[in-house]
């Protein structure tokens, strides 16, 4: 699957902007705050309704804008030409047009477009809470099974619903009466297995695509593993009616604490994923290189598996990726984006130079954009190819950005 | 923005208090209520005060009717063996609407969403298990276990089964003053209930409701059905969503 054009109007730093794609390596570069990350943000939204980091959608909206929004032009999909249209309106919300033709359902569009993010905050995955390793495991079965992100809403809808029951009685001396709690403790066990039934199998599968993921990006033979801490271990080929029964007696076990507690304490929602490098513990015990390894490890199997599920090559978008990593990383990460491992990819960087070492953007396959502040507003200005690269960054810079820089730069 | 009138800005404020109405289309209905003749804003008033005056519900199945019994419940014509259940009267409007149910209704009045502050008390669920079984014990409230509502259920089965079903008005539902009505739905009652159908809306909360009910009229030995979730008639496969489309394969059936 290819971007070919992406439209952005009123879209953070952008008034409004269009850019050409090439099919592999693009390269988006400029000072920090101009407005890089907003074109991958953008795609981002276009692909799966949402921005990778965590924002409201009201503070996409440029200041004074009544508006936004973003065009993709995407070859390969499901047809040869797919116009998908996002615009977000701060009174009536978002709105997706797969070719015109308005979705009756946002989710509609998940797992059609597939999108995969690496970006600083990565580090989160195996450095923080659960709730960002749980946050990955449902962005990756989203986009992989448009059922599962079904069953993960009505899931959360359930319980917030036997929640409020609890809520309820959690001052009083007996737990809820039966009447009032068990219908929605079967709900959440007949949904809430479905959830850890996926999750369980799929983590099975993800295991292998982790390691050759760590293989590709260190040549340090430690074997990385995923283990999957829920109600109960669970074999690959554990049924869904095994895992409603270890549910049951679970939360059977824990009536009397979530009576105190007033909330529901067993399912999904408590999940843990513990990341191991050979017997190590990442989480507590890796290094920041391991850490930084592990977590671009997890992201590069999550592009694989999702290649080989939905047969055909999400986005890739890097946004200030390389900025930390070792040069001899950076080289191989820069063969593989150039390699038939990897489709149409997007790099935010500060310099070009570094890029412009190993990848060749004379080829039509490859292309670099540089990203300035004009009045204000954004400005994507495609570079024409020339040999001599360090001269092209001097001089594309000082041509657009030099009125303004000085001014622009304080203020980012 | 404030109005100049007082009266005006009265109304505006009356409309916002309907469902989808906001401030601003509030404002454009009073402008159009001031261009209207005084006769026809009289007819509307009148038709606002009626619907409350003499609409009652059915004390039988709590549709909104003219006339308690409703003319479906009080029809010769209907199956008096099923009886389909939905959560607004506008719910049986719409399967009327097909013409090819000709069993009974019965009005639940919303679903079980302790979020919106509605339990299964709330409901008319209990009128429900009285009309599937008379012998139901009508203390049982949700406040006492759902175990314990079975075996006096069952054990109740036992005794003999009263005619003359009492027909209790659910919370919200005007109190059946007009014995004679509420006798002659209940001497039409002699049918026993053979099927009990659920025309619940399939989301978590109509699940819902659809097991706390089929749970509580499990003993009563009555099959309890639901309708059938899957393609929309006249549909593409092709366009259906994943999630509807799972469930149509789950929920498929012998050719």
């Amino acid at each position: 699957m290819i971007l070919r054009t992406l439209r952005l109007r009123s879209f953070r730093a952008h008034d409004e902007t269009t850019v050409e794609l090439r099919p592999k390596v693009n390269l988006l570069h400029g000072a920090n705050g101009v407005g890089k990350t907003n074109v991958l943000e953008a795609i981002h939204y276009v692909c799966l309704t949402k921005s990778f980091t965590a924002t409201n959608d009201r503070y996409v909206v440029r200041q004074d804008a009544p508006y936004f929004e973003v065009e993709g032009l995407f070859e390969g999909v499901r047809s040869t030409e797919t116009r998908v249209r996002l615009v977000y309106v701060p009174s009536e919300g978002k709105k997706v047009f797969v070719n015109g033709a308005p979705l009756d359902r946002l989710t509609e569009i998940v797992g059609m477009l597939p999108v995969v993010v690496f970006s600083p905050e990565d580090h989160a995955l195996t450095a923080e809470g659960p709730s960002e390793r749980r946050r990955f495991l449902n962005n990756i079965l989203s986009q992989a099974r448009p059922v599962y992100m079904d069953d993960l809403m009505k899931y959360r809808r359930a319980r917030k619903q036997r929640n409020e029951v609890l809520r309820q009685y959690k001052k009083r001396p007996s737990p809820p009466p039966d009447a009032l709690i068990e219908p929605w403790t079967e709900k959440i066990i007949m949904i809430g297995s479905r959830v850890i039934h996926r999750r369980n199998q799929f983590l099975h599968t993800f295991r292998e695509y982790l390691v050759d993921a760590y293989e590709r990006i260190d040549a340090v033979a430690e074997e990385p593993t995923i283990e999957y801490d829920t109600i109960d271990a669970f074999e690959e080929s554990t049924t869904e009616s095994e895992i409603q029964k270890a549910f049951r007696s679970e939360v059977e076990r824990k009536r009397e604490h979530e009576h105190q507690r007033g909330t529901t304490l067993v399912g999904p929602q408590r999940d843990e994923l513990v990341f191991r490098l050979d017997d190590l513990e990442v989480r507590r015990y890796g290094s920041q290189g391991q850490h930084r390894t592990f977590a671009m490890a997890l992201k590069l199997a999550q592009y694989l598996y999702l290649t080989d599920r939905l047969d055909t090559q999400p986005i890739l978008l890097l946004d200030d990726a390389f900025g930390k990593l070792d040069a001899r990383r950076t080289d191989v990460f820069l063969e593989l984006l150039m390699s038939d491992v990897i489709g149409q990819s997007l790099i935010t960087a500060t310099r070009r130079s570094p890029f412009a070492k190993t990848i060749d953007f004379d080829r039509p396959t490859h292309g670099s954009m540089h990203v300035t502040r004009v009045d204000g507003a954004a400005r994507v200005t495609p570079e024409q190819n020339r040999g001599d690269d360090a001269s092209t960054e001097d001089a594309s810079g000082t041509a657009t950005t030099v009125p303004e820089s000085p001014v622009q730069e304080q203020q980012t | 923005m404030q109005f100049t009138s007082e009266s005006v800005e009265a109304l505006v404020e009356q409309f916002t208090k309907l469902p989808t109405i906001g401030r601003k289309t509030a404002q454009r209905l009073v402008n159009f209520v001031l261009k209207m003749p005084r006769e026809e804003v009289e007819e509307i008033a009148r038709a606002l005060i009626a619907v409350k005056d003499q609409v009652q519900r059915c004390s039988t199945c709590f549709v909104v009717a003219d006339r308690d019994p409703c003319p479906i419940c009080s029809s010769e014509k209907r199956d008096r063996s099923t009886i389909c259940v939905v959560e607004e009267s506008s719910d049986l409007l719409a399967i009327e609407r097909t013409g090819e149910y000709r069993g009974l209704y019965h009005v639940l009045g919303g679903v079980i969403s302790p979020l919106d502050g509605v339990g299964p008390d709330d409901l008319r669920i209990r009128e429900l298990a009285r009309r599937v079984d008379p012998s139901f014990a009508d203390s049982e409230a949700a406040n006492v276990s759902a175990a314990d509502a079975r075996e006096a259920a069952e054990s109740g089965e036992a005794g003999p089964p009263e005619v003359g079903d009492e027909p209790h008005a659910g919370d919200g539902a005007p109190a059946p003053d007009d014995a004679d009505g509420a006798d002659g739905a209940g001497e039409d009652e002699e049918a026993e209930v053979e099927e009990v159908i659920l025309a619940v809306n399939p989301n978590v909360e109509g699940d819902t409701t659809a097991y706390y009910i089929s749970q509580l009229l499990e003993p009563m030995g009555v099959p309890v059905t639901r309708i059938a979730r899957g393609l929309p008639i006249g549909g593409d496969l092709e366009y259906a969503d994943e999630a509807t489309l799972s469930r149509a394969l789950e929920g498929r059936g012998a050719v």
